[in-house]
């Protein structure tokens, strides 16, 4: 059981767009701002639709939480279409996050992130640097204009597919080892992360009800056999412990990998 | 003027009318934030036997005012039941029923013999309506014959309540209703999940992995009050109303329609209070309607 888990109305303070279509909304939720790590999400309920959405907590700064999408169906286009102080649910922080510092030997950091895979990493970024880490930054997206124009890192390194910016080619060709690799993005991507290094820790994202671990519907297909659950012992994995071509993905879209 | 929101039905005396509902409550260790003085009782998640994986991913699907899920009955199996979740039960101050599945008759009888006199384990509800499982399930669940024999496999092997949790999908409730009824079970749970399907258009294929799923929710109220109260009105054992009841006023119409409990499961995913505000909700009704007890609320139950 969460012991800081909260059950908020939290009315939407601000939006701006970080890439062609990815909104940033930020949400005045002070208690779960003042508690939320990296890689941990909260699930947002709206008016009108039944089920909560989950969302990575993009910044915690203060009295506000942000988090980062792009509308692909009704819930998230209800979300862009919000005008400040419309109030959503928040439920969170929830789920298990990045390990920062378990070793103190680690010294260099790398964030990887492809499209809205940019979710976790600012937060990662500020709790990578708060533990001594020396952060790279590397996002992918397919095209110059779906990278998001936010980053935070002592290095920043930009990789497209087609070439129009920064890296030709994924974001994973583009990144340099580290002594700990965080990433989060389309599951092609991670698969691919887990290959070059299984010990990195991805974020994933699943299908999810409850949030809470009681519904069993973000079950996650291990590489050793059986499922355990995004939203409780997730959502961040080694990343060589999932079973990558059995994770189905709900981005309806592609993203670059 | 106190008003008395206790219950007793099925073999259990209930503190309250409202009670988790299998499946999604887990083991009643996973829900945070619930007010847990307001609980009546619970249902567990369903076990087998043997632990089981349950399906792959994409296991949920939402749907205008509802939800499929095809689950498939992941758990940890019996034993691990007793070893891990019944002595917390045992020390807590409301009942849990264990929610007991098998692919034969014969199966059942063996997973209720295994938790019979297990501390912590008040009673059982049988599932013969899960959509979800390849063997057994729901399929024992529209066929009378099949439907009494799991019962009495049951009944044979234990004194403790046995709930029966009926299947929507069938032509007349009230045939496996009475036949249950005649096979010893002491109350009824009406109704579980109604088989769906939604297809994603991307894909051209179901959402599930499962290509079926069991709907759940608002969306599927109306219909289990109807089940249920059809239920009622065939047999003389309790009926406890389930399906998609997210506030007391959903929870009001099923005891009306002749329930004497009801149970709250998908309004737990989006509200993990719901519970809470369900029995909060009913007391106020009643309060400002001048009844003292439950057994004072005005039924509409016609008998067959």
């Amino acid at each position: 059981m969460e012991s800081g888990l909260l059950l908020r109305d939290a009315p939407l303070t601000a939006a701006r767009e970080v890439a062609r279509g990815m909104w940033v909304l930020s949400f005045e939720a002070p208690e779960v701002a003042a508690t939320a790590r990296a890689g941990q999400f909260v699930n947002l309920g709206l008016e009108g639709f039944l089920l909560r959405r989950p969302f990575s907590v993009y910044r915690a700064e203060g009295e506000r939480i942000e988090v980062v999408l792009k509308a692909v169906g009704a819930g998230t286009q209800r979300l862009v279409s919000m005008r400040p102080g419309d109030v959503v649910s928040c439920l969170g922080p929830l789920g298990h996050g990045f390990d920062f510092g378990g070793r103190g030997s680690w010294k260099t950091a790398v964030l990887l992130s492809g499209g809205l895979g940019v979710a976790p990493m600012p937060l990662a970024a500020r709790d990578a640097r708060a533990a001594g880490l020396q952060v790279t930054w590397v996002h992918g997206a397919r095209t110059a204009d779906e990278l998001c124009s936010e980053s935070d890192g002592d290095d920043v390194i930009m990789a497209t597919d087609d070439g129009t910016s920064g890296f030709a080619g994924t974001a994973v060709a583009a990144a340099p080892d580290a002594d700990v690799i965080l990433a989060c993005g389309p599951n092609r991507m991670l698969a691919a992360v887990a290959d070059r290094w299984p010990e990195a820790q991805a974020a994933v994202e699943t299908y999810m009800g409850c949030g809470t671990g009681v519904c069993l519907g973000c079950a996650v297909p291990l590489a050793r056999g059986g499922y355990d659950r995004a939203c409780t012992e997730g959502p961040v994995y080694r990343a060589g412990d999932i079973d990558w071509t059995t994770l189905p993905s709900h981005l309806s879209y592609p993203v670059s990998a | 003027m106190t008003l008395d929101m206790s219950v007793r039905l099925g073999g259990l005396s209930l503190r309250g009318p409202v009670l988790a509902a299998s499946g999604t409550f887990g083991y009643g260790t996973e829900v945070p934030l619930l007010e847990r003085r307001a609980l009546g009782g619970m249902v567990s998640k369903g076990i087998f036997l043997k632990p089981r994986q349950g399906t792959p991913p994409p296991r949920i699907a939402e749907t205008p005012s509802g939800m499929l899920n095809a689950i498939g009955l992941q758990g940890p199996g019996a034993d691990a039941l007793v070893r891990d979740y019944a002595p917390q039960w045992a020390k807590w101050d409301f009942p849990v029923l264990v929610n007991i599945n098998g692919e034969s008759a014969a199966e059942y009888g063996e997973l209720t013999a295994r938790l019979d006199g297990v501390p912590g384990v008040a009673g059982f509800e049988i599932n013969i309506s899960c959509p979800n499982v390849e063997q057994g399930g729901m399929y024992f669940g529209n066929d009378p014959r099949a439907a009494a024999a799991v019962t009495e496999a049951v009944r044979k092997r234990t004194r403790l309540p046995v709930w029966v949790k009926l299947t929507p999908m069938v032509s007349d409730i009230g045939v496996i209703a009475r036949a249950v009824e005649a096979a010893g079970a002491d109350a009824l749970s009406a109704v579980n999940t109604f088989v769906g399907m939604s297809i994603d258009l991307n894909a051209y294929r179901p959402r599930l992995s499962f290509r079926t799923g069991g709907l759940s929710g608002p969306a599927i109220r109306p219909l289990a009050v109807h089940l249920a109260h059809q239920a009622a009105r065939a047999v003389d054992i309790p009926v406890v109303g389930v399906g998609g009841i997210m506030t007391a006023e959903d929870a009001l119409e099923f005891l009306v329609a002749g329930c004497s409990a009801v149970q709250v499961g998908t309004a737990t995913f989006v509200n993990p209070n719901a519970i809470a505000e369900v029995h909060d909700g009913i007391a106020a009704f009643m309060a400002a309607k001048g009844f003292a007890s439950l057994a004072d609320l005005p039924r509409y139950l016609p008998r067959d």
